[in-house]
């Protein structure tokens, strides 16, 4: 019953001729990909990002790459083509998505990669964790970790970063085949799942971090409650206490060996913990999705939320007591303030950003309303599985919870993102897993999911104006962080700055726009940024890059022009000195 | 007989190439052998024995839990370790060794028995 339902493709291993052109098509569509990613000149001056400077051979590749998946899917009598090639073509798509930039540059994108791993370099210095540092050591799991395989495998941190995405999305789809396959019988909806939650993929939370090891495990949690945890409701009788609990009490385990579900549930409970140390929110996510899993009756171990509930608690006590015990839990919360956070302070900018962010809204609206028809078309078919429907829109009741510093809206549609692609395969794919699609629905299915993939792409990578550095941006930043003594202050202009990564403790660090409150004018900006840096007693190093001032200019908070007058004004007050420049970066040192 | 003449090769090779990579990591090798081996004694060798003490006979899911455990328990030990300030990749290493072998010894147990 709870196995991971029928294989999701023949297991023949005769290759037919169609497969065998399908995978050399993969194998083309990756070359075309490399090789026209490869040609594109840094730093991308586009406010539409990476999505203008590819060139056309990148867009040949995509398309070429869905006609194959397509084309495979659509297989035969039999099924889908054999699992190697399906496989090989998800492989392909997402080193296509997820490892673009990778082909584009050797430095990881944005600045948050960089600050994890000065993380877990800080730890390996310290050995051991000061939660007075900040709300990371507070939730140190996903750093000790990162810290322990660093040292052990002699890994360079930076390739490590670079290719976070491609590792992550790897694992996540691994664990999204197992739990989808506890959901549907139908073997290509199972292939076409992995494909959509790739192409529905725009968050960009897949670099190297809590949240993307979070998520992983919370599909693993997931993968257990759906099939080795499972129960199998009983007959409702109404709402009332009695009917309520004859429902509760008649539900029976969907997998019948005991010990299995005893593995499994040793399993789900050395995750949680894991999960519950290693990030802040997804512990949350996770504690609302067994709770609403287990009052619909679809969960065996019904005491499982009450054990994610005390875990959670217990951590909140404990280990993270220093942090909450200056930031509430629900500090920001509230519906007004979430949309004001996740919607209304991000539609600001340029008209391209204006555009990259109305695609973004797009392309999860579209999957999302894709979705809603999919369950109706389910439901009318009376195939509705209601545990897809709960585990789609749970993750919506956290939004107004927590601002979570703007970014709860692109979290949530993460976490829900499986089960949206999910319901919407049924869209796209209406036949009952018997039916061959057409030849004609193929090529709609090619069109539609090609779409997607330059959706994706342009949400994707819409910030690479200010989020893909260029070499000489981290030779500066490198510099300053040498530069700068123990104990003195790194302020750069504003985020992304690609810093952290090597002396996490050693500096101050601060950004102008942090400290002006986003004004960037001369007038107002320069002289606090100037009496800050002069009156710490190691002095200071401030940084103007190309990058920063794209990025305050992309998101509307500056006009070009400031940003070059501060640098000025700064530069010609006393006591301030040209330490390092090159092409994209200048260092100054301001004497305390 | 004892548990482990009775255990299938497999466990044994298991337990065996834990021990091996677990001396040759820290010994120390050339950079990509050293990665290799180190990601298997840390994550895939102890995710394996701990998955193979449930009675999962299908691939894919078998596959997800070499992962999950293997990543998972290293950072149970390794958070463990920095909470107690005793933290240093080494120790990690022989921690996740006699995990693997602590797990082939419960597994060749089941093996004997059945």
């Amino acid at each position: 019953m709870t196995s991971t339902l029928d294989t999701p493709s023949r297991m023949d291993l005769r290759w037919k001729p169609r497969d065998l052109w399908c995978a050399l098509a993969g194998a083309v569509s990756l070359a075309l990909v490399v090789w026209a990613a490869s040609t594109v000149a840094l730093p991308v001056t586009s406010d539409l990002g990476l999505v203008a400077a590819l060139p056309f051979p990148f867009w040949a590749g995509v398309l070429i790459l869905n006609a194959a998946f397509f084309v495979a899917l659509r297989g035969d009598t039999e099924g889908p083509a054999s699992r190697p090639v399906m496989i090989w073509l998800v492989a392909v798509l997402v080193l296509v998505l997820f490892g673009t930039a990778a082909f584009v540059t050797d430095v990881p994108r944005g600045e948050v990669a960089f600050r994890h791993l000065g993380i877990a370099n800080a730890l390996s210095g310290m050995q051991q964790i000061d939660p007075n540092i900040d709300a990371y050591f507070n939730w140190p799991g996903f750093f000790a970790l990162l810290a322990t395989v660093l040292g052990a495998t002699g890994l360079d941190p930076v390739t490590l970063a670079l290719w976070a995405p491609v590792l992550n999305v790897s694992l996540w789809l691994v664990a999204i085949a197992v739990l989808t396959g506890y959901l549907t019988r139908d073997p290509r909806r199972r292939w076409l799942v992995l494909w959509l939650f790739c192409l529905g993929n725009w968050q960009d939370q897949d670099y190297l971090s809590p949240q993307a090891f979070g998520f992983f495990l919370y599909l693993v949690v997931l993968a257990m409650v759906l099939g080795p945890l499972a129960a199998k409701p009983a007959t409702f009788h109404g709402f009332r206490p009695a009917g309520l609990g004859q429902w509760w009490r008649e539900r029976t385990p969907a997998e019948p060996r005991t010990g299995f579900r005893l593995a499994a549930l040793v399993v789900t409970l050395l995750l949680i913990p894991v999960i519950t140390a290693s990030h802040q929110l997804t512990p949350f996510m996770l504690l609302l999705v067994i709770t609403v899993l287990t009052l619909s009756g679809r969960v065996w171990p019904g005491r499982l939320p009450l054990i994610a509930g005390l875990v959670l608690v217990l951590w909140l006590l404990y280990p993270a007591s220093t942090y909450l015990a200056g930031h509430p839990l629900l500090e920001n919360s509230g519906l007004q303030i979430a949309a004001e956070a996740n919607v209304v302070d991000r539609v600001n900018g340029t008209a391209g950003h204006l555009l990259v962010v109305q695609l973004r809204v797009g392309l999860t609206v579209l999957l999302w309303a894709l979705a809603a028809l999919g369950a109706v078309l389910e439901w009318r078919k009376r195939r509705l599985d209601l545990r897809i429907v709960l585990l789609a829109a749970t993750p919506l009741l956290l939004f107004p919870a927590q601002a979570y510093g703007g970014e709860m809206l692109i979290r949530v549609s993460l976490f829900a993102l499986p089960f949206v692609a999910l319901l919407a395969s049924s869209v796209l794919l209406p036949g009952d897993g018997s039916v061959r699609p057409s030849a004609r629905a193929v090529g709609a299915l090619v069109l539609t999911c090609f779409l997607l993939a330059v959706l994706t792409v342009t949400g994707r990578f819409g910030n690479a104006q200010y989020d893909v550095f260029t070499r000489s941006e981290i030779d500066a930043v490198a510099a300053a962080e040498q530069l700068a003594p123990p104990g003195s202050s790194v302020i750069s202009a504003a985020h992304p700055t690609p810093w952290r990564s090597q002396s996490y403790l050693e500096h101050r660090y601060r950004t102008m726009d942090d400290l002006c409150r986003e004004d960037l004018s001369p007038q107002t900006c320069g002289p606090i940024v100037y009496n800050y840096a002069r009156h710490n007693p190691g002095g200071a190093h401030l940084i103007f890059m190309r990058s920063t001032e794209a990025s305050v200019v992309l998101q509307g908070d500056n006009s070009p022009g400031e940003f070059t007058e501060l640098e000025e004004w700064i530069s010609m007050q006393n006591g301030v000195q040209l330490a390092f420049s090159n092409t994209d970066a200048r260092v100054y040192r301001v004497a305390p | 007989m004892s548990a482990m003449t009775l255990a299938k090769r497999p466990t044994i090779i298991l337990g065996l190439a834990a021990v091996v990579l677990a001396l040759l990591t820290l010994v120390g090798l050339p950079t990509p052998l050293q990665t290799v081996a180190a990601v298997a004694v840390l994550i895939l060798l102890p995710g394996r024995a701990l998955a193979q003490l449930t009675p999962v006979t299908d691939l894919a899911l078998g596959t997800l839990l070499v992962l999950a455990l293997g990543l998972a328990t290293l950072t149970a030990v390794s958070t463990a370790m920095f909470y107690l300030a005793v933290w240093s990749w080494q120790a990690c290493v022989i921690s996740m060794g006699v995990i693997t072998i602590l797990a082939c010894i419960a597994r060749a147990r089941q093996e004997a028995a059945s």
